[in-house]
């Protein structure tokens, strides 16, 4: 029995894809988790972390990478199709050694695929792949996605000389690595089929531009929203803000109105080391000649400065700096992937021409620096779960 | 010579304010003389109590290079910790004045606990440590500090850092000649190397009898995976020697080199007169008295950069009332180390 056919209209006219399930059933069933998360936060998760994944299950997130990658869907089957697209097949997934939701969030996209997935897991972090399988293997309905997530989705634990290490890149069509740049070099060296695909996503920072006139009441609760999920350890995460050509008078009150705002929008203590390292942020920054203040319950830091000051490198750590967009390119990092917006014109033309130049990942609004399609880190990695025929009928 | 340590107790009624008043004229010092210290506390106005003392995060010591220049003051040596689970190290500038109110001080304090009677000291480290030009490790200056109540240092491991690297040959030829000693290491070297270690029975023999006081510092953190308790380590080390024998298991920084906190026979940390310990609310910062937060270490002997007033990752309580042990003054308890939680985030850490 050959697996079903499902057809979209794409740029290049109709194509086909081949999946082992009907993939409108397995968005409604992974939808249908949803009212449950709503429930109850399982302990190995952050309200925060449960509440994204809750939105990440949307249907309409999860039909974005089909119709995105193959067009829009046609209810009946053309008369002719150009391409016909099949799973490339096995996939192995190397996730962090920290505590990320990226291990759910690749389960939940790759499952799309239906293809085998195997996960190795960090090995000494605090597991949220298992957690998150196992959680919707209890809670779907039954059906082929709950069928799939029980008999082709294994996730294992075992250190980098293991020989299962070798094994795992040898049998996947497609390898995907989170961790850092050493761990995905490694990764890289291990016996893999040559015209398997392999993706890293490894060390990335993010920064948010802003322009004075486009600063709202909404925007300041949107960066420290943004920020305060994840501080400097989200890759999305903005380690510091950009103000475009603004006056270090313009920084100074944009850092006194987000203290101000800081604890109407974020209400919980901030975990005891975590306070600690936002104190030591506090006293570092300034010892180096920023303008560093902490928020309530040492919260954050937040600390002006100019352009060309050391950074600090503190979990919660945030600093805010004038500087002309030129300035704000040529000082870009090297390993920069998402920058968060939120200017008076972000579709001017202006804008692309400036990152042409730039290695610039995404370019998002300040509240979607967080926000993953199936595109991440400027990959089109779902996309190259499959591989295309070419058909002339 | 720093007044408060003048007649040398450690313990016992001191003037808070001439407490005070010797840590505003430090604090004020340090303001003038280190830049990197002055940008931290701009608008410093003189202490009216020893709670609105400024301090510094301990974790900053390892990012910035803290130096008080000012007349008089001669930097020598970098004191660095011997090993850090994190991979950076604080970097503390000695200075010789400094350094003299520390050995001092460290003197004073260990003599109450282990008095002043001279014997042989063992070290458990390599005397290889000793030869780094112009730098100085935790270990050795903990064991330096002990030097004046000892009628000589040995150095009984072959490497620094290896427990199994003891010198067999030194130690018999010690445990032979001698009834008394003084042994100093890391609490875990201590452990791996003299109390859970597979010595043979003859060196077994010779030990019994022997009057040893062992004094231990640098935590317990590398031995949490062996899960031992302060009471086993303890037996361990005391079976078969003289009941006169003790255990010393004294808190310090090197961020407060030179004040250190042994463990009473009651378990209390006790502040000597040139120092201070405050508690802190992790959150707001506010001053506690017998509720557990993070611990400030004040003294009033760090000339030569700014770490007489440190606020630290570590958790106590401020004890009221006297102490059984018979030691006045200020007592606290130590309560292990702030919290650490996984980092949540994405790949890049």
């Amino acid at each position: 029995m050959s697996d079903p056919l499902h057809y979209f209209h794409s740029a290049s006219g109709p194509v086909a894809l081949a999946l082992p399930f009907d993939y409108s059933q397995a968005i409604q069933d992974w939808a249908s988790l949803r009212s449950a998360m709503l429930r109850q936060v399982p302990l190995e998760f952050s309200p925060d972390e449960w509440a994204y994944l809750v939105s990440f299950l949307h249907p309409d997130n999860l039909l974005q990478p089909f119709l995105s990658n193959f067009g829009t869907a046609l209810e009946k089957a053309p008369t002719r199709i150009s391409r016909l697209y099949r799973p490339r097949g096995p996939i192995a997934i190397w996730l962090p050694n920290n505590v990320s939701l990226l291990g759910p969030l690749g389960l939940i996209l790759l499952s799309l695929c239906g293809q085998p997935i195997r996960m190795k897991l960090g090995s000494s972090a605090q597991d949220l792949a298992s957690a998150f399988l196992s959680y919707a293997k209890a809670k779907l309905p039954s059906g082929a996605l709950r069928d799939y997530l029980g008999s082709q989705v294994t996730t294992d634990r075992f250190s980098r000389n293991d020989p299962r290490q070798a094994e795992l890149s040898q049998q996947a069509q497609v390898r995907l690595v989170f961790g850092s740049d050493q761990a995905a070099a490694a990764i890289d060296q291990l016996p893999h089929p040559l015209e398997s695909q392999g993706f890293a996503f490894v060390d990335r920072q993010s920064e948010a531009w802003l322009e004075p006139a486009a600063l709202s009441e909404q925007v300041l609760d949107t960066l420290i929203k943004v920020f305060a999920i994840y501080g400097q350890a989200g890759c999305t995460s903005p380690r510091r803000v950009i103000l475009l050509d603004a006056t270090m008078a313009e920084a100074r009150q944009l850092r006194d109105q987000l203290l101000n705002r800081w604890p109407k929008r974020i209400q919980t203590k901030p975990a005891m080391h975590s306070a600690s390292a936002t104190l030591m942020a506090l006293h570092w920054a300034r010892a180096l000649g920023w303008d560093a203040q902490a928020t309530q319950n040492n919260g954050a830091m937040l600390a002006c400065g100019d352009y060309g000051l050391p950074s600090i490198q503190a979990p919660m750590a945030l600093s805010i700096q004038p500087a002309s967009k030129l300035q704000a390119l040529a000082g870009l990092p090297a390993n920069i992937q998402t920058l968060g917006h939120a200017l008076t014109q972000p579709e001017h033309p202006d804008w692309l021409h400036l990152l042409a130049n730039s290695q610039v990942r995404r370019f998002v609004p300040l509240a979607q620096m967080h926000h993953f399609t199936s595109f991440w880190d400027g990959e089109e990695f779902w996309r190259h779960c499959f591989t295309p025929m070419e058909v002339r009928q | 010579m720093n007044r408060l340590l003048e007649n040398a107790k450690p313990y016992g009624a001191r003037s808070d304010a001439a407490f005070l008043a010797e840590m505003n004229a430090l604090t004020q010092a340090h303001l003038q003389g280190c830049p990197e210290y002055a940008r931290i506390w701009p608008d410093f106005r003189p202490a009216q109590r020893v709670e609105d003392l400024p301090y510094l995060h301990v974790g900053v010591f390892k990012q910035v290079d803290f130096k008080t220049q000012r007349p008089g003051i001669q930097h020598e040596r970098v004191l660095k910790p011997s090993a850090t689970t994190s991979g950076q190290a604080s970097q503390i500038h000695l200075d010789r004045t400094s350094s003299e109110l520390q050995s001092a001080s460290s003197l004073a304090i260990l003599k109450d606990f282990v008095g002043e009677h001279l014997r042989p000291l063992l070290v458990l480290d390599s005397s290889a440590s000793l030869l780094a030009r112009g730098e100085i490790s935790a270990r050795v200056a903990a064991a330096m500090s002990l030097r004046p109540i000892s009628t000589g240092m040995h150095f009984l491991l072959a490497q620094a850092n290896d427990a199994q690297s003891l010198k067999w040959n030194l130690l018999t030829n010690l445990l032979e000649k001698h009834d008394d000693l003084l042994v100093y290491g890391f609490t875990w070297i201590l452990w791996q190397a003299w109390a859970a270690a597979d010595w043979p029975e003859d060196i077994r023999q010779l030990l019994q009898g022997k009057r040893i006081h062992f004094v231990h510092s640098g935590g317990w953190k590398k031995l949490e995976d062996s899960r031992v308790a302060p009471q086993t380590f303890n037996a361990s080390l005391l079976h078969g020697l003289h009941p006169d024998s003790g255990v010393t298991d004294f808190y310090g920084l090197v961020e407060q080199v030179g004040i250190i906190y042994p463990a009473c026979a009651d378990g209390y940390r006790h502040v000597p007169v040139w120092a201070d310990v405050l508690v802190r609310d992790p959150w707001t910062l506010e001053p506690l008295i017998g509720e557990t937060g993070q611990l400030q270490l004040l003294n009033c002997l760090a000339q030569g950069a700014p770490y007489h007033s440190v606020y630290t990752e570590d958790l106590g309580r401020i004890q009221p009332g006297a102490c059984p042990c018979g030691r006045s003054g200020k007592r606290f308890e130590l309560l292990g180390r702030v919290p650490q939680a996984e980092i949540r985030g994405c790949a890049n850490v």
